[in-house]
């Protein structure tokens, strides 16, 4: 009888807090369901953008077309836009862990506040900068006749040389490295910061009362203590590199060929809203999707072990 | 209870129904009923300036009529525009550039121009105001769907200073053709190392379909077969024009770039930067607002655009145009407003053109009128027009001219040969044909 009660006060409760948590739900729902399904039902129709008449069901007409292997040749294909987008996401995404971590071991360990407070507002103040502040500064920067080669020149004592930043397929990418890694760095630092703050100190004192040094410390206390925050940021990391568009964008918009940045995102806008065909465009977003479902599973499913518990 | 729901919901789905059998026996619109027109433009102050003087006006003359003016930067507005139409909510009046525009009269999104509204005994009556073939860019099926804002052309703008500070005379050593324009700029050019301090000349990236199409045009080739149904004509052509544009660069000459600041900006600032652009008439305006001391010394010349030596054609850099257009889905009075709105703004043609932004509306009477004739060099448009044709404008005409992009730029910048280029771009043009 008595349980029958509780669990009535327990239904009544959760009632509640249906009801609270409604109204997230119905927006993330509308906001990301809702697309997404969208995206999914698209893909299967020739639908542009500005025709009024009702799209053609093509099946998997847009999936057969984006690997369509006689376009793998043509240098803006989808195909390309695969290599592009795995290029850009290895090559930023394993710096920008690795540093990162390094960055925040670091600044944690600073003695002083002040400088900790700077370092940690300086690295972070590049995420709030709006794109279009951004590019301002990078193309200053990448300007042939800017800071980028009077620095790398400068600092080899080559005058003269342009380094092509934006000409050269392999630097164009690793522009494009360079502005990503820069602006998101200090995102990532402040997560690791946070991570290594919820270590408890007396771990520590109890090592070096043990005597082990500061090495010992970090690969066989601070690195396994901080698994669970290496595996979110490295997720987090590795979804965002997936998603890049707005530094290629403007790279683009500046003057850069397309080919060598023209990752998946970027191709979707191109597809979708320059080109107008929205069903293909649709066809790319599921397949970037299930891409980063798969990626993610995979990391999940390899970096996985028993929660750390202090 | 449950009957008067019943009748109330039958009530509810009947009344739009007998409101619309109304509407199609009495096709009378109520012009006196107040309306809003929602018009989206692109920025441009000095236009922005003279536009919210004359709406004022025209709203105090149209009480019942309000206007909201809403700007974008001119690339941002072609997406935002596209993105409300393909959800249904279109400003009733925009424009855009002609190649963006005229899929909305092939997708049915624009209305045709109520002639009336807009103040027109019919059609005749509006084509004899304008500039003869304007209006057939914007004529389907017999029905003209657009007004033009502006019709616009590049010449070559020249820095007398930097010439002379080269020991050349602009007035006697302008380029006339594309191989001395490569020789000019080789005189004018300043570097460092690899690095251009200085630029002669850099062209307009990367609106291909107006300076390079007639490129390729003035030695023989075309964009699309007469019947469009066959893409890249004329192999020789197109393979000089590229190998052209592939000496120019960085891996050639080294005479210019798309990477390098954009010419026509940087012209006005006369820093020693550049000493010739690709630009406009409107580029007069500009000059005089960013650098009032330089458009005064009148130290800047205009001079018409090259053709190739052994040129079979002599054609001029393309022009394009800017279309007013009425959304087909507005209501029917605010789409009566629209083009009341329309065709009171290009009543004013003269002042477009003398403190609008410089802008050329191509009516008879503007192209008659002193004003035009007297703004400085504008012969040198009007002649250069004369000799060129609209840019191409087809449905697909931006990812056209996206590929020719990829094409020029992989030949200037990235190393592929001018036949590999031609050959990549034939293909992606061709199925962008046959997927139509």
């Amino acid at each position: 009888m008595a349980n029958k009660k509780y669990r009535g006060i327990e239904r009544k409760q959760a009632r509640w807090g249906f009801l609270f948590v409604l109204p997230s739900m119905l927006f993330f729902s509308l906001f990301n369901f809702y697309p997404i399904i969208n995206a999914f039902y698209t893909s299967f129709f020739d639908k542009r953008a500005l025709s009024k008449l009702a799209p053609k069901f093509v099946g998997l007409g847009n999936y057969e077309r984006l690997f369509r292997l006689s376009t793998a040749a043509n240098p803006l294909s989808f195909y390309n836009s695969l290599r592009a987008t795995l290029v850009f996401t290895l090559g930023t995404f394993i710096p920008l862990l690795v540093l990162s971590l390094i960055l925040a071991v670091f600044i944690s360990n600073l003695s002083n506040n002040r400088a900790k407070k700077f370092l940690q507002i300086s690295y972070y103040a590049p995420a709030v900068l709006s794109s279009v502040v951004a590019a301002t500064i990078w193309m200053i920067i990448f300007d042939p006749r800017g800071l980028g080669n009077q620095w790398v020149n400068g600092l080899l004592h080559t005058p003269g040389v342009d380094r092509r930043w934006l000409v050269d397929p392999v630097m164009e990418q690793v522009s494009t490295m360079i502005i990503y890694f820069w602006k998101y760095i200090g995102y990532f630092v402040i997560l690791f910061i946070t991570g290594l703050a919820s270590i408890p100190p007396t771990i520590y004192e109890a090592a070096i009362i043990d005597g082990a040094n500061k090495n010992q410390t970090f690969w066989r206390i601070t690195l396994p203590l901080l698994k669970p925050t290496v595996v979110l940021v490295s997720v987090m990391a590795m979804l965002q590199c997936l998603k890049t568009f707005s530094t290629q964008y403007m790279i683009y918009t500046n003057g850069a060929p397309r080919a060598p940045i023209n990752v998946i995102t970027f191709n979707i806008y191109v597809t979708g809203i320059q080109q107008q065909y929205l069903g293909r465009a649709s066809a790319m977003s599921v397949v970037l999707f299930i891409m980063m479902m798969l990626l993610t599973l995979l990391q999940f499913k390899t970096t996985k072990s028993e929660n750390v518990d202090y | 209870m449950k009957k008067t729901l019943v009748i109330l919901l039958l009530i509810s789905l009947l009344l739009p129904l007998s409101l619309f059998a109304a509407g199609t026996k009495e096709d009378k619109v109520d012009e006196s009923k107040p309306v809003t027109v929602n018009y989206w433009t692109h920025e441009d102050p000095a236009r922005t300036k003279l536009e919210t003087e004359l709406i004022e006006q025209f709203m105090k003359e149209n009480p019942n009529i309000t206007v909201v003016r809403t700007t974008q930067s001119a690339v941002k507005q072609i997406e935002l525009v596209q993105t409300a139409f393909a959800a249904n909510q279109g400003p009733d009046m925009f424009n855009l550039p002609i190649e963006n525009q005229y899929a909305y009269i092939t997708n049915g999104r624009v209305a045709p121009v109520d002639y009336q509204a807009a103040g027109y005994k019919d059609k005749n009556d509006l084509l004899d105001k304008y500039m003869d073939g304007v209006l057939d860019t914007v004529t389907v099926g017999g029905e003209v769907y657009g007004l033009p804002l502006e019709l616009t052309n590049w010449s070559i703008y020249i820095n007398k200073k930097v010439f002379r500070s080269a020991g050349l005379d602009p007035e006697k050593d302008f380029p006339r053709t594309w191989e001395e324009m490569a020789d000019v700029s080789e005189k004018l050019v300043i570097r460092d190392g690899d690095i251009l301090v200085r630029r002669g000349f850099d062209f307009r990236y990367p609106y291909y379909l107006t300076f390079f199409v007639p490129m390729v045009e003035q030695l023989g080739g075309e964009l699309l077969s007469a019947d469009g149904k066959k893409a890249i004509i004329g192999d020789d052509a197109w393979i000089k024009a590229l190998t052209f544009m592939q000496q120019w660069g960085p891996s050639g000459r080294n005479l210019g770039s798309p990477t390098y600041k954009n010419a026509r900006n940087i012209f006005n600032q006369d820093n020693n930067d550049i000493a010739m652009a690709h630009t406009g008439l409107y580029q007069q305006g500009r000059i005089e607002q960013d650098n009032p001391d330089f458009f005064n010394s009148r130290e800047w010349m205009v001079v018409p655009f090259p053709v190739f030596e052994n040129a079979v054609r002599n054609v001029a850099a393309c022009y394009y145009g800017h279309f007013f257009m009425v959304n087909a889905d507005s209501d029917p009075a605010v789409q009566k407003a629209a083009w009341k709105l329309s065709a009171f703004l290009l009543s004013h043609g003269e002042e477009y053109l003398t403190r609008g932004g410089n802008i050329i509306q191509p009516t008879k009477a503007l192209f008659a009128s002193d004003t035009l004739k007297n703004m400085p060099y504008s012969q040198v448009f009007i002649d250069d027009m004369a000799r060129a044709h609209m840019v191409y404008y087809g449905e697909d005409s931006s990812v056209i001219q996206t590929q020719i992009r990829y094409a020029v730029e992989s030949v200037m910048l990235s190393g592929v040969s001018p036949e590999k280029a031609l050959a990549t771009l034939r293909a992606a043009v061709q199925e962008i044909i046959d997927e139509q």
